[in-house]
């Protein structure tokens, strides 16, 4: 990746130390950032991977309205009072998203759902969803990125390709760095990596397991058969496609060794079995606190997913797919995920935020949010925000606001932005939907539990 | 004494859940009362007679016509009486059902019967995900009744469930008895794969061939008594088509597990 075009030198530069990068779960928060102020761009991003430096170089301030209403130029307030009017006048409005605008904004959307009666989802209910769900089924055996680094000494990725989806999960987590009582770095630790296929990142590994497609269950399930001791079936290596030899050596690696930990990556999660997969890995690593201590983490991808988990948990009790139509939260993916209640035609409104599902939910519910008001803030022009009646241009966090994000590993990170943007903020827009809802409510149609 | 007959005049724009449209509740109402029962539709209060067109007075026995796949919770906690529906049912029909029979002559949605403990759900369509099992982050599905899908199911039958019987007359989906604690499940169609994941104890059938966990161990192939009671009463309420002689008084390999758990559940599949 080259560096930023530079049209001309600028004198009017600023630089950003300790800058977070919130385009993946990583979250690195030790960027310095170079900011022409005139050009507003940021013109180098040091110790940023291959994909940080193309978020922050390729950052721009478009030339776009702030609010369209049914594609013609309108003011804030008229596409804030548009959007309140949307959704308290529907019976089943949703909001999705959200994982990629900061915590603060995060907690007001959940807050318009709350008071509205609708239903809010998040992007977790396609991506680690399934590990929300087996979390709430068999617990988690967890810890931060940053004991996963001073301690771990066996580390295992499963469905990952960390090397291109997060490429500093190694040199900066949980493979290459020297931790307290990893002196020697990569040399203490031993890399294991599951995956159908090679990858970029199987040369990092130690050993590498190349799992049949859609056989991961039967895998992890034959290994927490071997960990308590108990028999498998001979066939394993027809069935799963690793042979038993790789298999024992694996269970007496994990048994023996110091600190374990099993990163899971969307390979495991979003593959036959989804919660099952997260339920099995999660259910490995309790089980493994028998003979050591280990620990099981899903690589989370956009950049403040996890954040949304946290604020959305933290308010309704529940991670995603929540639902309020009766006052109070009720939870239940597949009832309440957005994805199943687009393609069954329920929804009769919709806010996005920070998403995209236009472009990669199944074609049925794609169709039926053609047919619904949708309301949309995205910093960008996408098929999302081509279909809605009122689209919101809005800043970009992290690069033009502030707030917070959590890291994959529930840490939370401060915002630290390079520049300022002539566009409201998430948080803006839906503080601004936010008063007018409760106005509109307000002694008039005022939503009580069932 | 003649049924209640509620029309469905007008569909639901969004899901309507409809806990009211129960024995349990519409019984020694009159129509009028009925037609005042509370309703939600999406996240509004509405009445039943906004969608229904009410015939008789409230009655145990209940026949609801119209698609009522947008219609949650017909028939929720019901311990008598007979919901009769001519059509497509949406979702938890029979929720927290104690008693009673529900016969549903179309197709059934995701959460057949969840929370049920006695009476029994017949869907002579096919059913969704979920029939017969506990709602997420619950450890225990159904503990008693019975459920009979004459069509197929999809996946996560029996997810946790403690007692009772379901009978698939069709395909069942992925993880069928999954974490299932007891109960029978027969399935007369083919089985998705993971079978009996995480199953401790309980019974499961079926007539075709099936792939079996590695953590499942084949124990001996039998003719197990107990497996013709069940065919027989199976035949007496709709499945004489699906259940033969050969069923009855065949063979079954029997495999034990799951060994991650207490190793004390069961996969019976035919072999003639």
């Amino acid at each position: 990746m080259p560096e930023a075009a530079k049209p001309k030198e600028s004198k009017n530069i600023r630089i950003v130390k300790d800058a977070t990068c919130t385009f993946c779960g990583c979250v690195c928060d030790d960027m310095e950032l170079t900011v022409d102020l005139d050009a507003h761009r940021i013109t180098k991003a040091k110790r940023a991977c291959v994909l940080g430096r193309a978020w922050f170089y390729e950052h721009t301030l478009e030339d776009r309205p702030v609010v369209l209403i049914d594609g013609k130029e309108a003011t804030l307030d008229e596409g804030l009072d548009e959007a309140a009017r949307i959704l308290v006048d529907a019976k089943f409005p949703i909001t999705y998203g959200l994982s990629d605008c900061p915590c603060e904004a995060q907690r007001v959307a959940v807050d318009i759902m709350d008071t509205i009666n609708g239903n809010i989802d998040t992007t977790t209910s396609v991506c680690h969803g399934p590990s929300g769900m087996a979390f709430q089924g068999v617990g988690e055996s967890t810890a931060t990125l940053g004991e996963i680094k001073n301690r771990a000494d066996l580390v295992i990725y499963w469905g990952g390709n960390p090397a291109e989806s997060h490429p500093r999960h190694f040199t900066r987590y949980a493979v290459t760095p020297k931790g307290m009582f990893i002196p020697n770095g990569k040399k203490d630790r031993t890399v294991v990596l599951v995956d159908v296929r090679k990858t970029p990142s199987t040369p990092v590994a130690d050993i590498f397991m190349r799992v049949k497609p859609g056989k991961d269950f039967e895998l992890l399930w034959a290994l927490r058969a071997l960990v308590k001791g108990k028999k498998i079936s001979e066939n394993i290596e027809e069935q799963t496609g690793v042979s038993r030899e790789v298999l024992d050596d694996l269970v007496e690696r994990m048994k023996n060794c110091q600190y374990g930990v099993l990163f899971m990556g969307m390979g495991l999660t979003m593959t036959r079995g989804r919660h099952f997969n997260s339920g099995a890995i999660y259910s490995l690593a309790s089980d493994l606190n028998e003979f050591t201590h280990f620990v099981a983490k899903p690589v989370r991808g956009h950049g403040n997913v996890t954040g949304a988990d946290n604020v959305v948990s933290w308010q309704t009790g529940y991670p995603f797919g929540v639902n309020f139509n009766r006052g109070y939260p009720r939870f239940n993916p597949g009832e309440f995920t957005t994805s199943d209640v687009l393609a069954r035609g329920e929804a009769d409104a919709a806010m996005i935020v920070a998403s995209d599902p236009a472009s990669n939910f199944p074609k049925k519910a794609i169709e039926h949010l053609e047919k619904i008001p949708v309301i949309s803030m995205d910093v960008k022009e996408t098929h999302t925000t081509r279909l809605s009646r009122v689209r919101f241009a809005v800043a970009t966090y992290g690069i033009n606001t502030g707030g917070t994000v959590y890291r994959m590993d529930d840490v939370p990170i401060s915002l630290r932005p390079a520049f300022d943007s002539p566009f409201p903020t998430d948080q803006e827009v839906l503080e601004g939907i936010r008063q007018r809802v409760k106005k509109m409510l307000s002694g008039s149609k005022a939503r009580v539990a069932a | 004494m003649s049924a209640t007959l509620l029309h469905l005049h007008t569909q639901p724009q969004v899901p309507l859940e409809a806990e009211t449209l129960s024995p349990a509740t519409i019984a020694g109402l009159s129509e009028l009362g009925i037609e005042h029962l509370q309703v939600m539709h999406g996240n509004v209060k509405a009445k039943v007679g906004d969608f229904f067109k009410v015939t008789g007075k409230g009655t145990p026995d209940i026949h609801i016509e119209g698609d009522l796949a947008k219609v949650k919770m017909i028939g929720a906690c019901m311990s008598e009486g007979r919901v009769i529906i001519e059509g497509n049912v949406g979702m938890h029909v029979g929720i927290g059902m104690s008693g009673g029979e529900i016969l549903v002559k179309g197709d059934a949605t995701d959460w057949v019967g969840p929370e049920m403990s006695g009476g029994r759900i017949t869907v002579l369509g096919d059913a969704g995900h979920m029939v017969g099992s506990a709602f997420r982050g619950q450890s225990t599905g159904i503990t008693g009744g019975e459920i009979f899908i004459h069509g197929s199911a999809k996946n996560e039958i029996g997810n946790s469930m403690r007692r009772g019987l379901i009978a698939i007359g069709g395909d069942a989906g992925d993880f069928t008895a999954v974490s299932m604690r007891a109960g029978t499940i027969i399935v007369m169609g083919k089985m998705g794969v993971r079978t009996g994941a995480g199953m401790v104890r309980g019974t499961v059938v079926c007539f075709e061939e099936s792939q079996i966990l590695p953590s499942f161990e084949y124990s001996c192939r039998y003719q197990p008594l107990f497996l013709r009671l069940y065919l027989i009463r199976l035949q007496e309420h709709g499945f004489e088509e699906k259940i033969n002689d050969k069923h009855i008084n065949g063979n079954y390999e029997r495999y034990s597990g799951d060994a991650v758990e207490l190793n004390r559940g069961e996969i019976l599949l035919f072999s003639g």
